[in-house]
Order: structure tokens, then sequence, then C-alpha cells
């Protein structure tokens, strides 16, 4: 007999982080997730053996499933407002990996949609599920650093080219990954955005943005970007990201009138996932995307808003948007 | 026995390369024939790792290679630069990415993705392994073939250096499928696509973190220079596979008459891996690959 306290769940792309929440997934207590999407046969075999029934090509087909109550959606940037729309008209609660959109225009339509079918709608942000960034946000409420005034945050790895960051075997980028028309952008869109989200939720709203995007790689988009936000509330932070590193970092410095404080959300090293998987323990860096879906899925069981909430990633949007209309361009 | 040479890099401005390139091909007696109409450049493309990394050839040391040969052979000499697709690699996007195009704009030369060129099937044959490949047109017709590979560590062979390199002139794109007998592979590839010259750009080398090493090797004969990089790399060469039997081949000689620089210099400067982390690298291949990480994830929960 069915458990009707659980959430049936689908999975709409297996790529890279579609696979993260995959596994994810299978974890969840309250939650069963009962059908997965994606174009490759390869993957759905994948997702056939660790136990998921029922596995489409097309994610219409998942989304017509009636048992379906919510779905995470892991596609390529310039497939989310039409698969969102779809799963919206079709009645899913939907966790949206970031960025909400290519821009706010695809942005606005997708809030629209869900607001329309009564939907609850959140942005995959994991960052925000790691219990250091709950700390340094209790921290900062509770008045310990004094008033922020500046802040810095890094987000630099090698973006889609993971192979340069991984001893493992080579993996192809993806296609859409190359087109600018697709992503929407470069580094700053792809990894600003959980960056200006994260300063968001600490500081509040933003009123001003500038960059300066870099093109080491003579791409049509920028692979590296320094942002600089100023916050309603006085602050300032300067967000530098970019694709070009082997060795992953990301971390937030604020600085207070009372403090500072530093938090460091690197991946552990080599040696170390290498022990964790030994000891069949789950690899820490991957503990934030479970937090994440964990909250999606209790969200929806309490009827509550997800957070972060697709308003909040359209102010995101709508930053990056004006850091990229008031952007130096480098050569 | 083969000439090796070893030139210290002083400045690594196009201008000093080109000039400790003349240097490193004077000490093995190499000379260009003005009459030679089309060169073929093989550098090192890997993924997209960026020159800095040590793991491709630098765009400016073949951009000095180049201006040698212009000013050596003739300014209107054709050029072309080639690479294949890989498993994860696509030329469009490495030739682009790693500054190849560029390149190609401001030295008027052709950019050849092996894969789409026109080919030949040839069948060649090492040890009792028949192999079948296609040879592609670019370099069947080019009179003088230049490799300019890199020194590294690789887990399949050891090392890649010169008879890796040309491992990539195989058009076939998926090369994961010839790592089963790869060893034989890299010697029949080599036996079927002789290059003339195989000259390192050394200035940047990998090995357990990117280091400059700022070192030009040349050699004729591709297998005492990989005998005399692998020495760098704190390996012996007798314990490379592809080495040997590219030895027993006819490929070239395992032992070489060292000219220039000592080879010590450069060797104690290479970032050698330690056991340690050699061990600590197979750690994480093995429990990456063996998909711990799902099964963990799942029955952790």
């Amino acid at each position: 007999m069915k458990d009707m306290t659980k959430t049936n769940m689908g999975l709409i792309g297996l790529g890279y982080i579609g696979k993260v929440h995959l596994t994810n997934c299978l974890r969840l207590k309250n939650a069963r997730l009962t059908a997965v999407a994606d174009i490759s046969k390869k993957a759905l075999s994948t997702a056939r053996k660790l136990g998921i029934i029922n596995t489409y090509q097309d994610y219409n087909d998942l989304l017509s499933n009636p048992n379906i109550n919510a779905v995470i959606i892991a596609l390529p940037t310039h497939l989310h407002a039409e698969c969102a729309r779809a799963a919206a008209e079709k009645h899913k609660h939907i966790l949206l990996e970031k960025p909400l959109a290519r821009d706010t225009t695809e942005g606005k339509e997708i809030l629209s949609a869900t607001k329309k079918h009564g939907v609850k709608l959140m942005i995959g942000h994991d960052i925000r599920f790691c219990t250091k960034s709950q700390n340094l946000r209790a921290k900062i409420e509770a008045g310990e650093l004094g008033e922020i005034q500046v802040s810095y945050a890094t987000n630099i790895s090698s973006g889609p080219f993971i192979h340069r960051a991984e001893a493992d075997a080579p993996k192809p980028v993806p296609e859409w990954w190359w087109d600018k028309d697709l992503t929407g952008g470069g580094a700053l869109i792809d990894l600003g955005s959980h960056m200006v989200n994260l300063t968001r939720w600490y500081f509040g709203e933003i009123t001003d943005a500038k960059s300066y995007l870099g093109y080491r790689y003579n791409l049509e988009q920028e692979d590296h970007a320094v942002c600089t936000l100023k916050f309603k509330r006085g602050q300032i932070a300067v967000i530098s990201v970019g694709w070009f590193s082997q060795q992953t970092d990301i971390k937030l410095e604020v600085y207070g009138t009372a403090g500072h404080a530093v938090v460091s959300y690197n991946p552990p090293s080599k040696i170390a996932t290498a022990i964790q998987l030994m000891l069949r323990r789950t690899p820490s860096f991957y503990i934030s995307y479970l937090n994440e879906i964990q909250h999606f899925v209790d969200s929806i069981q309490k009827d509550q808003q997800p957070q972060p909430s697709g308003e909040d990633a359209l102010r995101d949007l709508e930053a990056i948007e004006k850091a990229y209309k008031n952007a130096i361009k480098l050569s | 026995m083969s000439l090796v040479s070893f030139a210290k890099v002083q400045n690594d401005d196009i201008n000093s390369l080109k000039q400790t390139i003349l240097e490193s091909l004077n000490l093995v007696d190499y000379s260009f024939h003005k009459e030679t109409k089309n060169v073929v450049i093989k550098p090192n493309m890997c993924y997209y790792w960026d020159y800095s990394t040590g793991q491709t050839t630098d765009p400016k040391f073949v951009a000095a290679l180049i201006d040698l040969i212009r000013e050596r052979i003739s300014p209107s000499i054709d050029i072309s630069i080639v690479e294949s697709d890989a498993s994860a690699m696509k030329c469009k996007y490495a030739f682009r990415m790693l500054g190849y195009e560029k390149l190609a704009r401001e030295k008027n030369i052709r950019l050849v993705n092996l894969s789409e060129d026109e080919n030949e099937e040839i069948d060649i044959k090492v040890r009792k392994y028949n192999f079948k490949f296609s040879f592609p047109k670019t370099i069947r017709d080019a009179e003088l073939r230049i490799n300019v590979p890199k020194i590294k560590y690789m887990d399949f062979t050891s090392i890649s250096c010169a008879l890796k390199n040309i491992f990539g002139c195989n058009p076939t794109p998926s090369k994961y499928k010839f790592h089963p007998r790869l060893n034989e592979t890299i010697v029949a590839i080599n036996k079927l696509m002789k290059f003339d010259l195989h000259i390192l750009d050394g200035i940047i080398v990998p090995g357990k973190s990117p280091r400059k090493l700022n070192l030009i090797m040349a050699s004729q004969d591709p297998v005492a220079f990989d005998a005399a990089a692998t020495r760098i790399a704190g390996v012996n060469p007798r314990t490379v596979k592809h080495i040997v039997l590219a030895t027993r081949e006819g490929l070239g000689s395992i032992s070489y008459i060292p000219k220039g620089e000592l080879l010590e210099t450069f060797a104690k400067k290479y970032p050698k891996k330690t056991t340690t982390t050699k061990l600590l690298t197979l750690a994480y291949k093995i429990a990456t690959r063996t998909r711990l990480i799902n099964e963990a994830m799942i029955e952790k929960g």
C-alpha cells in the first residue's frame, strides 16, 4: 500500500546536478522519487538501476503523470521557462535549478505561470542550506558583527569545464554551455547568481550593480567577472566569479563595525572525499543539496512557501542584468 | 645514438623563444630545407586546460616556431596546426579557448581538425596486434611534420611526451576505445605518421603542480626525446612500456647523446609526484569510479 504521507516527486534532467539530486531524492524519508525524465537513454537506464520505475525521454510525459506532486527541474537554462510553465500548468510544485532564467522577461513568465496555477516555486541555491551560511546569517541578525559595511563573495571554479577540477575521467562539456543565447551569460549569471542570492539574503535589496567582464578563453560569454553591488541599507559587496581555475574556491567575507567573519564552502580535498567514500559516507559537499530538497518537500507538506522563492530569484536576476548593463568588457 | 638538446629559456617573449628554439635545433644539427612547401605542427591540446597549467602547448611557443619557420624557409610557406576531437574535447572549442584561433588569424595559418579531414584507412601491425587507422590527408601530404609536446604524468602510460602526443593525430574521437592496447596503439600511430622533428614546450610543466621549468628540448628521434623527457620527470624510460616498445619497433633509440644544458638541472626542478600523492589519487579514482558516491549517498540516508 502506498504511503500517503510521502510527496511523490519527479526529476527532470539528469546532467551533472541532476545526478546529485537523484541520489539525494532517494534519501528523503518523506518523499518518493517515482519518475525521472532525460533525453539520454543511458541516464534513464542508470536511474532504473537505482529503482526509479517511471522513466521518460520527454518531460511532458512525466508531467502528465497525475501521481506526481512536485518536480525538480535541472535542465539547461534556456529550457527553464518552457519546462516550468508546463509543470505549473500540470499543477506540480517546482524546485528549479539556478539561475531562474536567462533574463528577467523569462523569469517573470515563470513566476506568472506558477502564480496562475497556484503552485510553489523554489530556486536551487544550495549554499543557503549549508549550516555555515545559516550560522553566519544568525550572527549578522543578532548584531554580533555590528553593522556590516563591506562584503567579499568569491565563487571561482572550473565552471562547466568539470574535468579541469576533477581527477576522474574527462567529461564532455554539454553543447549548450558554448552558446550565450542558451546560457543567458557566463560566469556572472552562472556562479554569480549564487553569490547575489546569498548577499541579498544577508543584506537585503540591491540598488545598484556594476561589473567588469573578462574573456580569457575567447568565448561569447565572460569566463570571469568582478561585480560590485550597492545595497539599500548601505552595504557594498564585491563579487568575484570565474570559470578559469582548477581549484574551487567559494567563500564569503563580511566586515562589520564590531567584527568580521569568513565562511568557506570549499569542497573537501580529494583525499578527504576518498576517505568519506571508502567509509561509505556522503561527501560533505553534497549535504547542502540534500538539505535544500528536504526543505522543498517539507514546505510542500506544511503548505509553506519554500525559500529562496521565485520572487527572490527574480530580484537576483534584476541585479545581474543591471551588472551586465553597467559592464566594462575586458579584452 | 640520437642527439637530444636542452636549451634554457631566458625570456619568454616571442623573439627570445624563437632564438632559443633555433639554438635547440642547432644543437641537434637540424636545419630547415628551403624547398619545403608545407608544414604541419602538432601541439598538445588536452581537454580545455590552459597553457599556464603546463598541460597544453603555449600558443606563444607555436607563434615563435612559426616565425622561425617563415624566417628560415619562406614567409609564404603553408603552415597547418593540427589536432583531433577526443572523447571529452572538441577541436573547434579547444582551438578557440586555448588561443589557437587568435594565433591563426594573426599568423595567417590553417587550423585543421583531423577528425574532419579527408583520410585514408591504413593497416599497421605492432607485435601481434593488427590496427586499422585513418591517416589524415593534411599530415600525409605535409613535407615537414613538427611535434610540439609537453612532458606530463599520465595514468595509463606513466609518461606522456612526444610519442603519446602523436596519438592525438588519430582522427577517431572515441580515443578511450584504444586504452586497453594503448602502448601498442601509440607505437602503431607513430609508425604510420612519422614526425620529422620534436620540440618540447617545457616553459611550464604540470607534474605535481605547474612550475616554470624554462626548458626547450629538440630531437629528430621521438624515442630518444621521450627517454630524456622521462628522466627529467624522474622516471626510468626503461619502465615506460610504449618507449620500450617503440625502440623494439625501430622508431628510435632509447639511448641518446645530450647536448646543451645539463639534463639534471631541469630534472631537479621538475615538480615530481610523490608515491603518497600517486596512491591517494588512485584511491580517489577507485572510490569515484566504482560509483561509491551513489551507493554511499543512498544507503546512508
